[in-house]
């Protein structure tokens, strides 16, 4: 199958417009064809990850650091970083920038330093010590500095559909985040795959990629129905509700699209990005339709871009749907004991970034309290919300309780693997446990008011709402029966 | 006696080799969380081949989950810190994992005329023939 062109793109594959664009071409046409497509999408949006950029990066003890820090992109830029005329976003005015990366640039001097409780540099007592190598760090700043040269913009976040660069309806963006691309795709109309992380380099530097996949109706369109019950509708309320909810919905619709029903009334935006974000854990096509929510989803109809079946597959998700997500990705026992706590080592919110409803919240949350010494309280955001919380007093709040807050950064981004032996990370955050989970810390999955409650109490204990939702069913309606627990007709339990 | 069985399927990256098969019968990425980087060892929880190291070997797997990382971590772990498997076989090689075979260098083929979750077994040497991409490849599975 022959793939069209336009006149640009054909001159960018004859080397017309130098010899970044006419390599980035030649990776996209080989992609294209193992793909099958016919054409090139124009972009407005590609995000991809910083590179680590040091010289010789098969010297053996190099090699060694790399392969632990090295998320496998790095050597894909080598051959454009040795061309003189890589540069990105003139002709094509695709707007490229990066996911967040294992340290906060301004910060990345103090890993010559003691360690200072933030991630970049910290000790859990009793289990070690965490700090990041110099010389990656080096290495990333080097890459960095090069992709500004490059024309790339600095803002090192998984969230700019937020603030940043937002596409329109209609538009072709190229996400190589995840969590992104499905906010792009179900939110915003705008069409991306979750695209492979090798295409995002060469989408940079060329503004195009071939039409395939998500870019296409065929692929946006609903397979299936998945419907909350009411109790479902009015009782979620977390932020790790919202990602224990799309992971449930994602599971029953078995890595299919599809159309949700009977959603609560509002999603702030804290709660939306949790939601969504079960994409990449949860399900390889980036794309919900929330019915009454989002663009493409008017009626079940478009949802199923007209061809639904007369007895679509329905799914009912439950809370004990929720509850048991709950349980899957809460990876340690509770300790013995009547209290049940479990001990933790690190509480950490923001992965994808946390927005600003979700800082306030841990701000009010933790107002006037301290954080237990040697436990570590890690809020990472993007830029803007990152100077917006220190502008009206989130921050200080965080910082005066012993937290920390931090932008351009995500320690999903650090070698985990290498944090100290059974590490314990506390978080509401579905995508990082399903991140991490391999690596060997262990994991604790709760809302924030648990949260912060562990992270100053130093353990892990199921709040009264939990104790309710995670009884069997019958006891649940019973207990109700003899102590109700709320009036009118939403059980608000805490 | 040695049993033969030839498969034809889809090449989506091309190339040609030998190796032992390990079959993942649940959905796994390349992602450096899902495969380490630095070993070759399967880490993604409730994985068969959680523990083992997939260096060499033909991998076969339903499809992908998890992180577009997969794309340049298989790519990482075939051409930089040689830990990458020999060859993929899948029922469909998701998108993901053909930018990072093509990148890696390694073959991928997928829509067999049999399931290969099933008719693969662990052990079983496996020789992929996918010379041209999005053109017929073959599989040919040895079993003594």
């Amino acid at each position: 199958m022959k793939m069209k062109l336009t006149r640009y793109q054909q001159e960018m594959l004859d080397g017309k417009h130098g010899e970044a664009k006419q390599f980035c071409m030649d990776k996209l046409m080989d992609f294209g064809k193992a793909v099958e497509a016919t054409e090139m999408v124009d972009l407005v949006l590609t995000l991809n990850c910083c590179p680590i950029y040091v010289k010789d990066r098969l010297e053996p003890k190099r090699l060694e650091k790399l392969n632990a820090y090295d998320l496998g992109h790095s050597p894909l830029y080598d051959p454009i970083f040795a061309m003189k005329d890589a540069h990105v976003h003139d002709e094509s005015g695709t707007e490229c920038g990066n996911d967040p990366y294992m340290c906060q640039l301004d910060k990345a001097k103090e890993i010559k330093g003691p360690p200072n409780g933030k991630p970049w540099n910290f000790e859990i007592p009793g289990k070690g010590t965490f700090k990041l190598d110099e010389e990656m760090v080096g290495g990333f700043q080097a890459g960095y500095d090069k992709l500004m040269e490059h024309g790339w913009l600095p803002w090192l976040s998984c969230n700019p559909y937020f603030n940043t660069r937002i596409p329109k309806m209609g538009e072709y963006a190229a996400s190589s985040e995840s969590s992104a691309a499905c906010y792009i795709n179900t939110i915003l109309g705008a069409r991306t795959n979750r695209e492979s992380a090798v295409n995002t380099v060469y989408c940079a530097y060329t503004g195009c990629l071939p039409k395939y996949g998500t870019h296409l109706d065929e692929f946006r369109a609903a397979k299936c129905i998945v419907e909350l019950t009411d109790e479902v509708r009015d009782n979620i309320k977390g932020m790790a509700d919202w990602g224990a909810l799309g992971a449930a919905i994602a599971e029953k619709a078995q890595n299919r699209i599809m159309a949700v029903l009977n959603l609560p009334k509002k999603m702030g935006p804290g709660a939306t990005k949790n939601l969504i974000s079960c994409a990449s854990p949860g399900m390889n096509d980036p794309m919900m339709h929330l019915m009454g929510y989002t663009p493409e989803s008017p009626t079940l109809e478009a949802a199923f871009k007209g061809k639904m079946p007369k007895n679509p597959e329905r799914y009912t998700v439950t809370m004990e749907d929720v509850v048991e997500m709950y349980r899957h990705l809460n990876a340690i026992a509770p300790a013995p004991g009547p209290e049940r706590a479990k001990p933790v080592d690190i509480v950490f919110f923001g992965c994808p970034h946390a927005t600003w409803d979700e800082v306030r919240e841990v701000a009010r949350l933790v107002k006037g309290k301290k954080v237990k010494e040697g436990v570590k309280l890690w809020v990472q955001t993007d830029t803007p919300t990152y100077f917006m919380a220190q502008h009206y007093g989130d921050t200080k709040t965080i910082e005066d309780a012993g937290g920390h807050i931090f932008h351009q950064t995500c320690i999903a981004m650090s070698p985990i693997r290498h944090y100290p032996k059974g590490t314990v990370i506390a978080t509401d955050s579905f995508k990082y446990v399903k991140l991490g989970g391999g690596f060997g810390p262990k994991w604790i999955y709760g809302n924030p008011e648990a949260l912060v409650n562990a992270a100053v109490t130093g353990v892990f204990t199921p709040t009264a709402r939990w104790e309710y939702w995670s009884k069997p069913r019958k006891d649940r309606l019973d207990s109700e029966r003899e102590r109700p627990l709320y009036q009118g007709e939403r059980p608000m339990v805490d | 006696m040695a049993q033969t069985i030839v498969l034809t399927g889809i090449a989506r990256s091309k190339g040609k080799v030998k190796a032992e098969a390990m079959v993942n019968r649940q959905r796994i990425g390349w992602a450096f969380n899902h495969v380490g980087n630095e070993d070759g060892m399967v880490m993604a929880p409730g994985a068969d081949t959680k523990g083992k190291i997939v260096t060499g070997k033909i991998f076969v797997y339903p499809t992908t989950a998890g992180s577009t990382s997969g794309a340049f971590s298989l790519y990482y772990k075939c051409k930089v810190s040689n830990h990458g498997p020999a060859g993929l076989i899948c029922q469909e090689v998701h998108w993901i994992d053909i930018s990072g075979a093509i990148a890696g260098e390694i073959p991928a083929v997928d829509k067999l005329d049999q399931d290969p979750i099933t008719t693969i077994k662990d052990g079983d040497m496996v020789e992929i023939d996918a010379p041209e991409v999005g053109e017929k490849a073959t599989v040919t599975i040895t079993r003594t």
